[in-house]
């Protein structure tokens, strides 16, 4: 893909460069790389349908997204998305659960579903031979799936323990609280499902769910690997998707994202070692034009080894062995946090730590050393991420299911290079404001209780279990 | 033997589309090895260093000590200054890690291909001298801690995994210590040890190089060249004695987890020897009996009896995997159950279905499902070069032959019916099973080491 003029400058540059090891080498600039070509199309029913050639193994992958995330769970069945999703696989009018998977094993593939905040979705692979059997078991499983009772029956129990391994951990409580807290009355809030949503989920439910959501005008299909030619493979999506009919999609009420405000929780986890700590807002979603100076931002605040937090509450100060900033855009508006976990006795510290640092963001600019740094750090992830059929296709699902061209792909390295200081101290001021901040730790409160009241009067919750 | 001619010539025809990873393979003469594979589809580049040095070469009272020397790596050398090797990969763009293993010790640079230069300068400035501090050696200490707290003491499972598993599946301290070792340990590690180490075991004729992806092979010898050709070599380090008492006896201990929701059992059986016929049988067992939703396990066990929740299977599990595994080790598995049957009617039913492998002959259509499936999932693994610098490293370090990357798979498609039913009497005695009962036992943890 990359032009040979380049290729040839590289070579030149490396060839002629001495060696004095006192110094980094200098490299020549990063290749202008274009993606494959995107070819897209809309069949008659509505099912967009996103095509890559990538002829390099015998493999081909595969997504196809919904609007039926976990948001769309109706109040008291949270967990239905994903358990809709996840029981396409469990039999359909024309296979048995177990005729699926053997089918699925004997092309060498696979087909998962999955539930976010936004999407509903199926993913898989196979070898590029069987192509056209992968397509007849996606339709089958999105188009026919029967949800057999005593499949529900398993699926409830599973994932009922499934919950008690994840609540058992620190993180996973921090983060529910987190969502739980920062969303309040939007659905976004209901990160996990509860053993009584659980307990209500029917048979009925699913299929309900399902022919409410699961319809083409309601889809996209992201398909990409060494693909037939053109015409079998229009021939394969006319045969497998052409007859599935349009439905009128109702559109839930819609529930506003509260405003950010300073909250702060500490739950309770007795015999904890140590504290797991969160910091963070409801920010923007990616078609927001504050998305790039913010992720930049909460970049050189807290991605990787060379970000502000790192250096001073891992490098510095010994406190954590992780801190990071995460900036989740989902469609109707994401969150920025901070994530740490610290030793008890350092809980206090090293929150005053993480607010005086966010405070610090508004302050003043960041430096040009910084700045470069996180802009060819995200350009250099992006590049890397479209080596693999999954990198590519999750890149290209990732900006449809929140509602974005595929073009925004082509522009994205651009529009990272185009951001400058002042405009991420201004959305610094926006967004990093530390007052505005909900704080959510997990730990003993025992042992970090009273330490946590210089910080402010923390509400005490018990942990879930 | 008409069957197994048939056997072997489809799944021979079957690899025959199959996308070949190029090699170049050669050694300076300070006896680094050194593996180059091209591909110029994507601008990325994977260099990947592996040392001959993992945990299981630890001393005695040092356990841990491999992997706080892997920590060391990142603290500064000559020229590259502490933070400064994070940094330039990572304001170029790019991802760095670095793993320590019971065998092995690995590192690597994935980077947009421009910046390759950058990589092997930082690689071999810290092959050249790392800056060895008592300052630096004390903050590693405390991160290492920190890191155990983290990975194994607050983690529901961890202790029991890392550190009663090994301590139950073998006798030789070489190989029953944790990785990630003791408080006690770690404390104990002093300037002098990991000066030692560093010159013993990080020599370049320790090492083996690989990079791959968007490189060209004159240009990527001559940087080598530069960069590597002038560290001398060091004495070769002795081989750890290893050796495990033959077990004549299964073992089996219950532990409380004060982290733990849900009741699991781990159950092992000692592996056989890396490249041996039972070796690549074993994996078409493993294949069989957990290899995705259409394996034995996840419809008899999930499904039919609804006794298991999840489990999770490999030899060497749970630091290594067929790929790297290296004996003695134990081929592991980890089942996550249902709190309704107990621990023993789990290794009952595990031992029911190893019991029908030992009896009846794995049918063909089954045989050529997971061989499909296995080779879709080894194709998948050759995407990324970071994945197929590590495979390339990984093979020249134990197997000196990094060709197997395209080669091994018609070692495993030939495996028959029969000598997974042979290869399952063999390894799955009831004298040589090993298994940890897991208990969830909600109750404050208790005090930590200082």
């Amino acid at each position: 893909m990359k032009t040979a003029a380049l290729l040839l400058m590289g070579a030149a540059l490396l060839a002629a460069q001495p060696i004095d090891r006192t110094k980094p080498p200098q490299t020549p600039p990063l290749a202008a790389y274009k993606l494959p070509p995107v070819i897209e199309r809309t069949l008659p029913n509505g099912l967009t349908v996103i095509l890559v050639e990538d002829k390099r193994f015998p493999l081909v992958s595969l997504r196809m997204d919904f609007q039926a995330g976990k948001k769309f769970d109706p109040a008291g069945l949270e967990g239905l998305s994903e358990m809709t999703a996840a029981l396409l696989k469990e039999g359909t009018r024309k296979r048995s659960s177990r005729q699926i998977a053997e089918e699925l094993a004997s092309i060498g593939g696979a087909l998962n579903g999955f539930a976010a905040s936004d999407g509903l979705g199926i993913s898989g692979n196979a070898l590029s031979e069987h192509t056209s059997k992968l397509l007849e078991l996606l339709a089958d499983l999105v188009r026919n799936a029967t949800f057999p009772q005593e499949e529900v029956n398993l699926r409830k129990q599973n994932r009922k323990q499934e919950l008690a391994a994840a609540r058992a951990q620190a993180e996973t409580i921090a983060d529910e609280k987190f969502f739980s807290v920062v969303y309040g009355k939007h659905p976004y809030s209901r990160m996990l499902p509860t053993d009584a949503s659980i307990d209500k989920i029917t048979r009925d439910a699913l299929v309900g769910f399902r022919d409410q959501y699961l319809a083409p005008n309601n889809a996209f299909l992201v398909l990409l690997g060494d693909l037939p030619a053109q015409a079998d493979l229009q021939k394969l999506l006319n045969a497998n998707f052409g007859d599935w009919a349009k439905k009128e999609i109702p559109k839930p009420a819609a529930v506003p994202i509260p405003p950010a405000k300073r909250q702060l929780v500490l739950v309770d986890r007795p015999g904890s070692v140590q504290a797991d700590i969160r910091v963070g807002r409801v920010a923007v979603n990616r078609s927001n034009p504050d998305y790039f100076p913010l992720l930049l931002g909460s970049g050189v605040l807290g991605t990787g080894s060379s970000s502000r937090l790192f250096l001073t509450v891992r490098e510095e100060k010994g406190w954590a062995y992780d801190v990071h900033t995460e900036i989740q855009p989902h469609r109707e508006g994401g969150i920025f946090e901070v994530e740490t976990q610290v030793r008890n006795e350092v809980v206090e510290p090293a929150v005053d730590e993480l607010l005086k640092q966010l405070r610090q963001m508004g302050a003043a600019p960041v430096s040009a050393s910084e700045l470069s740094t996180i802009k060819n750090f995200l350009s250099g992830v992006f590049v890397i991420s479209l080596e693999t059929q999954g990198g590519l296709l999750g890149q290209l699902s990732g900006v449809r299911s929140e509602g974005l061209p595929t073009e925004y792909l082509e522009k994205y390295v651009t529009r990272i290079q185009a951001v400058d200081p002042a405009q991420i101290e201004a959305v610094a001021r926006k967004y990093l404001v530390p007052d505005q901040d909900t704080i959510v730790v997990v730990g003993d409160a025992a042992q970090i209780g009273k330490a946590l009241e210089k910080t402010g009067k923390f509400i005490v919750e018990k942990s879930p279990q | 033997m008409r069957t197994l001619l048939i056997a072997l010539c489809s799944a021979l025809s079957l690899l025959a589309a199959d996308p070949r990873v190029p090699i170049e393979r050669y050694k300076l003469p300070n006896g680094m090895r050194v593996v180059l594979s091209p591909d110029n589809t994507t601008p990325v580049v994977t260099v990947y260093m592996i040392f001959d040095v993992g945990a299981r070469m630890e001393q005695k009272g040092r356990s841990g000590f491999a992997h706080l020397f892997e920590h060391m790596m990142f603290q500064g050398s000559k020229n590259a200054p502490k933070g400064m090797h994070d940094k330039i990969v990572e304001s170029n763009g790019g991802f760095l890690n670095g793993s320590t293993h019971g065998d092995y010790t690995d590192y690597f640079e994935t980077l947009p291909s421009n910046k390759l230069a950058l990589s092997l300068w930082l690689e071999s400035d810290r092959m050249r001298g790392l800056d060895i501090t008592a300052e630096n050696l004390k903050n590693q200490q405390e991160a290492v801690k920190q890191e155990r707290r983290m990975r194994v003491d607050n983690q529901p499972y961890a202790l029991a995994t890392v550190e009663l598993w090994p301590a139950l599946a073998f006798r030789n301290w070489g190989n029953s210590h944790s990785i990630i070792g003791s408080f006690e340990d770690l404390n104990a590690a002093s300037v002098g040890d990991v000066s030692q180490f560093f010159k013993t075991f990080y020599a370049p004729n320790n090492a083996v190089l690989v990079m791959c992806g968007d490189i060209r092979i004159p240009e990527a010898k001559k940087l080598v060249d530069s960069y590597f050709a002038d560290i001398p070599a060091q004495p070769s380090p002795k081989a750890p004695d290893l050796l495990e008492p033959p077990q004549t006896a299964p073992r089996w201990e219950t532990t409380k987890d004060p982290q733990a929701r849900v009741p699991a059992v781990f159950i092992g059986y000692p592996g056989p020897k890396r490249r041996s016929p039972d070796y690549y049988a074993l994996m078409m067992i493993d294949l069989v009996l957990t290899g995705g939703d259409s394996s034995r396990f996840q419809l008899d066990l999930v499904k039919g009896k609804q006794s298991v929740i999840q489990f999770e299977s490999n030899l060497g599990w749970p630091f290594g995997s067929f790929t790297d595994y290296k004996e003695p080790g134990v081929y592991g598995m980890n089942m996550l159950h249902n709190p309704n049957f107990n621990a023993k009617q789990i290794v009952g039913q595990v031992e029911e279905q190893i019991a029908r492998l030992q009896k009846d002959l794995v049918p063909q259509a089954e045989l050529d499902r997971i061989r499909t499936f296995f080779r879709s999932y080894r194709m998948n693994q050759l995407q990324s070069s970071n994945s197929r610098a590590t495979q390339l490293g990984q093979y020249e370090l134990l197997d000196g032959n990094p060709d197997f990357i395209n080669t091994e798979m018609a070692l495993y498609l030939a495996v028959t019916p029969e000598q997974i039913r042979d290869t399952a009497r063999k390894v799955f005695v009831r004298q040589r099973q090993t298994v940890l009962e897991v208990v969830p036992a909600p109750e404050p943890a208790k005090k930590e080491e200082k």
